[in-house]
């Protein structure tokens, strides 16, 4: 509602300064008028235009007339006006004379508008690179080599084959598939795209999971040609491993060839395995996982807005402030500012919502509104009017079912005041018409047939608000997802259940009942646990926004790991930043900074949180609406390589310290060795740590430097500079540090003389045995979480397997927690490095300002309620999932006790658990109750009894 | 008759020159306009309008040749113009600009509308989604990405 979208637009012109900005957009005609157009695709029909569809990657044809895909926002209909017939060649208007609503309009010449802002969010993505010039992988010429978002559109139920997987040459189904990893990254031999794209690993892995369920029965051989596998996420590395248990084949080799497959079909590649062995072998399939690139588009953008970018054409920003361009107010996220998956671009985006707005929280609330509704209708005691809407969703249902005997049926049924079919029910001009036939017809209840109230309840909800119902008083029947979508070859069958889908629909509809949200007052004031820098970043953020912020540290220094890094992955120094944020936070009058302080308990929830601290043997009471966690996480100590046993074996951390404070306190090695991956990615700690691959890239690179003399060997697994972090790893292979993999049943053997240390490997490549002389030996130590037991049984909020917190949703959610009002930031959630620490910090910032800035809460209504009936047997408590049920006792009249349940409605999901489990009907779940259910089920077996 | 462009008048009273023609387009200011994008401006006028919007005469003495003192009795009537208007350099705007309606984009639209500001989100392509929507499913939950 606060969001203007302004589509097929672009940015021309800009200047001001932060808090004013000047923003010229040129909007280009859309040529269909957005307010008219109802998306019923008749002019897309009747178009006679047909052009490659980018969406599907131009794998199939779409019209001139078009929408991007089925579930596009805003669902209207757009005219290309370069293939249009009419606007290259002045003849057709076929689209016109059809349109319904007269919505076409070529007279549509865009315009040109001025935007006042206060802040800029540049996020305009990334685009695909392009293998076509490259001949040796024959992409372009052999119709079987596919890029990789290509096949993901071949996967895909929406694609070109309905998600039927088939090769592109015959539209067979291929037996056999290969990827071929880092096509336009890392590489600066054939592009200049030296940096790691960081996605494209795991979604090939991902591929290959998907292509397994698309063949069923009859198995598709799937090979996986790479470099180093990269799979440095939370989750990850058991997805990497799960697949490697599926039989999909991962090998490190680098096809340099691809070839037409015999017959013309297919592939043929020529590959040298690691031992020296050169194989052909024949594939139904190529895929190129390609990379992600600067889109062109976005140096022109860069321009106009007068920012910096690095050299290979992303974002310029620092690590020690991601989101921050190189111009003030000017905020850079996404894939624009380095290639990253989905989770650190919501992070990102996030985080930037909050650098933007915090210039801005003098003037928040000024230019938004808020809806208001006119007075409830008291329908109580009223006989059930019932309207219902079937919706024909286009050809969506409309196809498949029968719609009009749909309405005829639904005519016939009790209480039915009022029938209608509409082509969209969720169009605006629907909404309004719905509102005037509740005016016209005095509807109190209203049954809507058409798709998932998941996304579409709220729509129709804020209709009858605005008619001035209830918003309770609706019940959707899913007759789409539910039923056109999956019975599309019986038509008759899908009639006849989507006319029982109704039926329960007007049945459960007559006894619903006005519902009350619920309200809850917000404190605005937030808690931080963590003085690392996550903790330190979220608790300026939130002060600076405005909310009164208490930071609990449970040592006695703020700070955390930081406080041991000398410099961050681009070589910014961390000390005097550090030194500065601390003191920003210390001075800040809204934060109260609590160290040796321990939360004990944690009442309440979203909105009004009560806990107890004990600060220093002190125990304090703080009220608050939102919590940031940060707890952090640290080096662990390993237990392996003589660690412990001999001073010359030493942790990253250890061998900074020294490296630190004495540039020279290794000048008198001859070797140095490190070993990667020590507790990382084995069976006790089956994730990889994330940042110690680059940790060790800077440390070689720093000894290589200062003494050129030492020889510096890294006994690797798979290297993981991720993203920009690649050039760090080209740096030292250039600087000479020696790189020799080993394998996980493979590990180096590490012993001990007076004079050195021995490591014992094999070198993969020479496939014979070594032994390395060094003087110390660097161990790359896993990251392992702090210990958060007490506050995740304080909050119930959960961890995974390895100790992390985890958040609600992994893509959606990044900084959430599954409890709400409680976010996440740090190395808490994950090993991470500064810059992404800080991203989380900003955008746990940003999430819970939305949830701090409003004043009171609206909760949904659908909530346990507990009867007369409820005789306390508490049975419901054990399956709670939310813990929003306990136990109270009451003293009756003559003294005795009672005990009943009792429900936390701000905890309560709704789920429904506690209703299926009281065996005496002692707890329902309002607008669920069991009469509208018994209603629900009756009017389903109603053709079954006839 | 006083021979003026809007840029000169909003420099002199201190006002964004969209101010200046929006009092001429309410006809607060009475000006006739003519060519070269100049207005001409009645000396007495330009009097009246000035004490009427509390401006010190000496201010426009220049552009009007004339330094009459204001007699209390001709002391401002109407609430003056000049102080209602906000000023360019007082208080940020509270809106903010995304470019890009990707998945990162949508998300800050997202947490800057529901904390108060107003957004506007421009895109290229005729709807948002980005790359996202193009994806079949996401790692590591294969979950739909639509």
């Amino acid at each position: 509602m606060n969001i203007q979208l302004h589509t097929l637009s672009e940015v021309t012109g800009f200047n001001g300064r932060p808090g004013h900005f000047t923003v010229t957009v040129q909007k280009h005609p859309r040529y269909i008028d957005m307010d008219k157009c109802i998306a019923c695709g008749l002019c897309a029909e009747k178009c006679p235009k047909k052009v490659p569809d980018e969406f599907n990657m131009g794998l199939n044809k779409r019209k001139a007339a078009y929408i991007k895909y089925g579930q596009a926002v805003p669902l209207k209909y757009v005219i290309d006006g370069q293939a249009c017939i009419y606007l290259t060649r002045g003849k057709c208007r076929a689209c016109e004379k059809f349109c319904p609503t007269g919505a076409i309009n070529f007279e549509d010449k865009g315009e040109t508008v001025q935007l006042q802002v206060g802040s800029v969010i540049l996020a305009p993505g990334y685009k695909p690179f392009d293998p076509t010039g490259w001949d040796f992988y024959g992409y372009g010429q052999i119709s079987d080599v596919v890029t990789s978002l290509e096949y993901e559109r071949l996967l895909s139920a929406g694609g070109p084959h309905m998600g039927h997987l088939v090769r592109p040459s015959d539209e067979t189904e291929p037996r056999s598939v290969a990827w071929i990893q880092c096509v336009g990254s890392r590489n600066t031999n054939n592009c200049d795209n030296g940096y790691c794209s960081s996605v494209c690993c795991m979604y090939a892995i991902k591929q290959t999971l998907i292509t397994a369920e698309h063949a069923g029965a009859h198995s598709i051989q799937q090979t996986v040609f790479y470099m180093d596998m990269r799979s440095p996420g939370k989750e990850f590395e058991r997805y990497y491993e799960n697949a490697k248990t599926r039989g999909i084949r991962f090998l490190r080799s680098r096809p340099h060839t691809i070839l037409p497959g015999p017959g013309g079909n297919g592939v043929c590649m020529r590959y040298v395995t690691e031992d020296g062995a050169v194989h052909d072998e024949n594939f139904d399939m190529a895929v190129l996982s390609v990379g992600l690139a600067p889109a062109p588009e976005s140096r022109q953008l860069a321009a106009t807005f007068g920012i910096d970018l690095d050299p290979y054409g992303f974002a310029q920003s620092a690590n020690l402030s991601p989101v921050n361009s190189s111009r003030a107010g000017v905020f850079v996220t996404g894939a624009f500012q380095a290639p990253k998956a989905i989770p650190r671009s919501v992070t990102q985006a996030s985080a930037a919502a909050a650098a933007a707005a915090e210039a801005l929280h003098a003037v928040r609330g000024t230019l938004t509104r808020r809806k208001s509704y006119p007075v409830e209708i008291n329908v109580h005691g009223q006989a059930p009017r019932i309207g219902v809407f079937v919706c024909s969703c286009g050809i969506n249902i409309a196809g498949v079912v029968d719609v009009k005997a749909v309405a005829e049926h639904a005519r016939t049924l009790p209480h039915v005041v009022l029938v209608e079919n509409n082509l969209f029910t969720c169009s605006v001009d629907t909404q309004d018409q719905i509102a005037a036939r509740v005016r016209e017809h005095q509807l109190n209840r209203i049954v809507i047939a058409a798709c998932t109230p998941r996304t579409h309840e709220p729509l129709f909800q804020d209709t009858l608000r605005e008619a001035g119902l209830n918003g309770y008083l609706i019940e959707m029947a899913n007759i789409r997802n539910q039923n056109s979508w999956v019975h599309q070859r019986e038509p008759a069958a899908a009639t006849a259940k989507a006319k029982d889908q109704v039926r329960m629909a007007v049945a459960k509809a007559a006894l619903a009942d006005p519902l009350e949200t619920l309200t809850v007052q917000v404190d605005p004031k937030a808690l931080v646990i963590g003085g690392g820098v996550a903790g330190l970043t979220a608790a300026l953020g939130l002060a600076e926004q405005g909310y009164a912020t208490v930071l609990l540290e449970k040592s006695a220094q703020l700070g955390g790991n930081a406080r041991r890094i000398a410099f961050t992955a681009k070589g910014e120094a961390v000390q005097p930043w550090l030194e500065h944020l601390v003191a920003q936070v210390r001075n800040h009058p809204a934060i109260e900074v609590l160290t040796e302080a321990r939360m004990k308990t944690a009442q309440g929830s979203v909105g009004h949180f009560v806990s107890d601290i004990d600060v220093n043997g002190h125990v304090r009471t703080i009220h608050y609406g939102a919590a940031v966690l940060a707890t952090g996480a640290a080096e662990s100590c390993p237990n392996e390589y003589l660690y412990g046993q001999d001073e010359r074996v030493l942790t990253q951390l250890a061998l900074d310290r020294r490296f630190d404070t004495d540039p020279d306190a290794f000048a008198g090695d001859g070797s140095i060795a490190f070993i990667q991956c020590v507790g990382s990615r084995d069976a006790q700690r089956p994730y990889c740590s994330r940042i110690c691959c680059t940790h060790t890239m800077r440390s070689a690179i720093a000894l290589r430097e200062r003494h050129p003399h030492i020889n510096v060997y890294v006994l690797f697994r798979d290297i993981r500079t991720y993203g920009k972090r690649e050039a760090l790893y080209q740096r030292a292979r250039e600087l000479g540090v020696v790189f020799i993999r080993y394998t996980r049943d493979r590990k180096p053997h590490v012993t001990a003389d007076a004079d050195s240390l021995s490591v014992a490997c094999t070198d993969p490549i020479l496939q014979m045995p070594l032994v390395l002389k060094v003087d110390h030996l660097v161990l790359a130590a896993a990251i392992e979480p702090n210990a958060t037991e007490e506050l995740v049984s304080i909050y119930k909020c959960g961890i995974n397997a390895d100790g992390f917190l985890n958040e609600a949703h992994p893509k959606l959610r990044p900084v959430d927690l599954a409890v709400d009002g409680l976010f996440v930031c740090g190395m808490a959630n994950y090993p991470q490095p500064i810059e992404e620490s800080l991203a989380q910090a900003q955008a746990a910032v940003a999430r819970a300002c939305v949830l701090l800035s409003q004043q009171e809460m609206q909760l949904d209504a659908i909530k346990s309620m507990v009867t007369d009936r409820c005789d306390g047997c508490a049975l419901c408590l054990d399956v709670c999932p939310y813990r929003a049920i306990r136990l109270v006792e009451a003293v009756g009249q003559n003294g005795s006790t009672t005990r009943r349940v009792a429900t936390d409605p701000a905890l309560c999901k709704g789920c429904g658990l506690c209703a299926a489990t009281c065996p005496k009907g002692g707890i329902f779940v309002q607008g669920f109750t069991p009469d509208q259910l018994r209603a629900q089920v009756t009017a389903a077996l109603q053709v079954v009894n006839e | 008759m006083i021979d003026i462009r809007i840029g000169q008048l909003a420099q002199t009273f201190d006002v964004h020159r969209n101010t200046i023609g929006n009092w001429i387009k309410s006809g607060r200011l009475r000006a006739v306009s003519t060519v070269g994008k100049r207005y001409l401006i009645e000396k007495e006028e330009m009097i009246r309008f000035c004490m009427s919007a509390g401006i010190p005469l000496q201010r426009i003495a220049a552009l009007t040749g004339s330094d009459v003192p204001p007699s209390p009795s001709e002391r401002p009537i109407i609430p003056s113009p000049i102080k209602r208007e906000v000023r360019m350099s007082a208080k940020p705007i509270g809106a903010v600009m995304v470019v890009g309606g990707g998945i990162a984009g949508i998300q800050a639209s997202l947490d800057l509308a529901n904390s108060g500001y107003a957004v506007h989100l421009v895109e290229r392509s005729a709807g948002i989604g980005g790359a996202m929507a193009q994806l079949d499913k996401t790692y590591p939950t294969n979950d739909c990405a639509m």
